[in-house]
């Protein structure tokens, strides 16, 4: 018989090398640039993406920052074809946003009437939409960017590196683990179904409908129960409400502790925080991003004599 | 087991003491997590630009406030912001104004219900009259308001698109709240109310 030192290893497991790393959307490749950057840099960066073309009301400017934001996945190495669950909303808002401005443009004496194909258009109304369509797209796709390229770890670092209190980094990061949680249990519902025999193909879509419904009594069922454990389970580990230890020491934070600041965070960050103040300042004092600025607009203005 | 009465489900009984502990922060975290799958989910199904034509994401909202008082509105107010992020029906600027819209789609249940004391179970026709006029009707009325007037007030609609999207807005979140909610108050509240999460006042 071999004897077992302590030096011999009990089993020689194959080591598999992780390659790709989950994020909120998919996965990415660990090599992905992001990933150089601190969660807090990328926590900036969605801010910057997702909420400047609120100050910007030019649509070429708009266009641009919505490339900015596929070559950004590009370079993050996001799977763009994952992207395809957003093209039906991307069409139903621009079919819901023209259609409303087509049926109820307003009634304003000044705006310029247009026929195109045998349907009365205002100009006005018309190109307004059109611009705010951009800029809902330009702000959804930094959304986008974010939430592809991070997990929700990631999050919880940002937010607790800008000095967010416990108690709300918790509640963010808890409920959107919880989120995939209850994707896991819905599946094993699902599938505990059709185990027993179940075959929702056969069944017509108001059955469908009824048992989707249905499957929210086991969910709620779950959360109650998972509410006992984790609030057990974090009582018995000495976790309050405040974030500080029994003693009224500050807890140590160990995930924060993983990630380190470097200089190009401080670079990045400073560039955007720059040029958000900078585009917002300019937007809201001088109005240099107003809609009257745009070239498009300009050019149609010029060739259908509408004065501005 | 002896079941309690309406009046009783709400009344503190005597020498009990309620206080707010973890259990309600961390039922207020997976009761967003529910929230958030629910509404991406919603947001995807049957989109009609900024409005889901079925959005049972209210039906959370409405009784999150009604089990766990704020820590559901609160919920209530949270979720959407990850929700509309996650499905693109928002983006997050947007989702903030609808904030204040959101707590209150949350909340006037949860006060409808602490108020008269109507059975989460929905067991009388006044419990379900309470359920469907302040638990469906008037926050979906108050939330497709807000909504469609902070969608002006962004520029992603025109004023007199106004009427169209609130009616869009206010049917496509009634009609899955009365379904979905009632069902699952039927079903589930029996258990919550048992449970050390449920709150009989705002806040435990």
């Amino acid at each position: 018989m071999t004897e077992i030192t302590a030096s011999t290893p009990l089993t020689t497991l194959p080591t598999r090398k992780a390659t790709a790393r989950k994020t909120l959307l998919g996965q990415v490749p660990l090599d992905s640039p992001f990933y150089a950057f601190h969660p807090v840099t990328r926590l900036i960066l969605f801010v910057f993406l997702g909420v400047i073309p609120l100050f910007i009301f030019i649509p070429e400017i708009n266009f641009i920052l919505l490339l900015v934001n596929l070559i950004l996945l590009r370079w993050g190495k996001v799977d763009l074809r994952r992207l395809r669950i957003y093209m039906p909303i991307i069409f139903t808002v621009a079919i819901f946003m023209f259609t409303v401005v087509i049926l109820a443009p307003g009634k304003d004496p000044s705006y310029t009437p247009l026929t195109v194909l045998g349907i009365t258009i205002y100009y006005q109304p018309f190109f307004f939409t059109f611009a705010s369509y951009w800029r809902l797209i330009a702000m959804l796709f930094g959304t986008i960017l974010y939430f592809s390229t991070n997990h929700e770890r990631d999050m919880l670092v940002g937010l607790r590196t800008l000095r967010m209190p416990f108690v709300v980094s918790y509640v963010i990061s808890l409920s959107i683990r919880a989120a995939g949680m209850f994707m896991e249990d819905f599946r094993i519902i699902r599938e505990a179904e059709q185990a027993r025999g179940l075959d929702t193909k056969a069944m017509r879509f108001s059955d469908q409908a009824k048992l989707y419904v249905m499957y929210l009594v086991p969910l709620f069922s779950i959360a109650l129960r998972r509410a006992d454990e984790i609030s057990n389970a974090l009582f018995a580990r000495g976790y309050t409400l405040t974030g500080r230890v029994g003693t009224g020491g500050k807890r140590s934070d160990y995930i924060r502790s993983r990630y380190v600041m470097r200089g190009r965070d401080w670079v990045a960050i400073f560039i955007l925080v720059t040029i958000f103040a900078a585009v917002a300042i300019a937007q809201i004092f001088f109005g240099v991003f107003a809609l009257t600025h745009s070239p498009l607009n300009i050019y149609l203005r010029t060739i259908l004599n509408i004065p501005n | 087991m002896t079941t309690q009465t309406a009046k009783e489900i709400w009344t503190l009984e005597e020498g009990e003491v309620r206080k707010p502990g973890i259990v309600h922060v961390v039922m207020l975290a997976l009761f967003t997590g529910i929230g958030i799958v629910v509404g991406t989910f919603g947001s995807l199904a049957v989109p009609i630009g900024f409005v889901s034509a079925f959005w049972p994401g209210q039906a959370v909202q409405s009784i999150g406030s009604i089990w766990f008082g704020w820590w559901g509105g609160i919920a209530a107010g949270l979720f959407p912001l990850i929700s509309n992020s996650l499905s693109g029906s928002a983006p997050l600027p947007v989702s903030i104004a609808y904030l204040p819209a959101n707590l209150l789609q949350g909340m006037i249940a949860g006060w409808a219900f602490r108020r008269f004391f109507a059975d989460p179970s929905l067991r009388s026709g006044r419990d379900w009259w309470i359920w469907i006029i302040f638990g469906a009707l008037l926050p979906n009325a108050i939330g497709a308001a807000w909504g469609t007037t902070m969608l002006v007030a962004f520029g992603l609609i025109t004023q007199a698109a106004q009427p169209t999207a609130f009616l869009g807005w206010f049917i496509g979140n009634t009609i899955p709240t009365v379904i979905l909610g009632s069902i699952i108050l039927k079903f589930v509240s029996p258990l919550v109310v048992r449970s050390k999460a449920f709150c009989k006042g705002y806040w435990a």
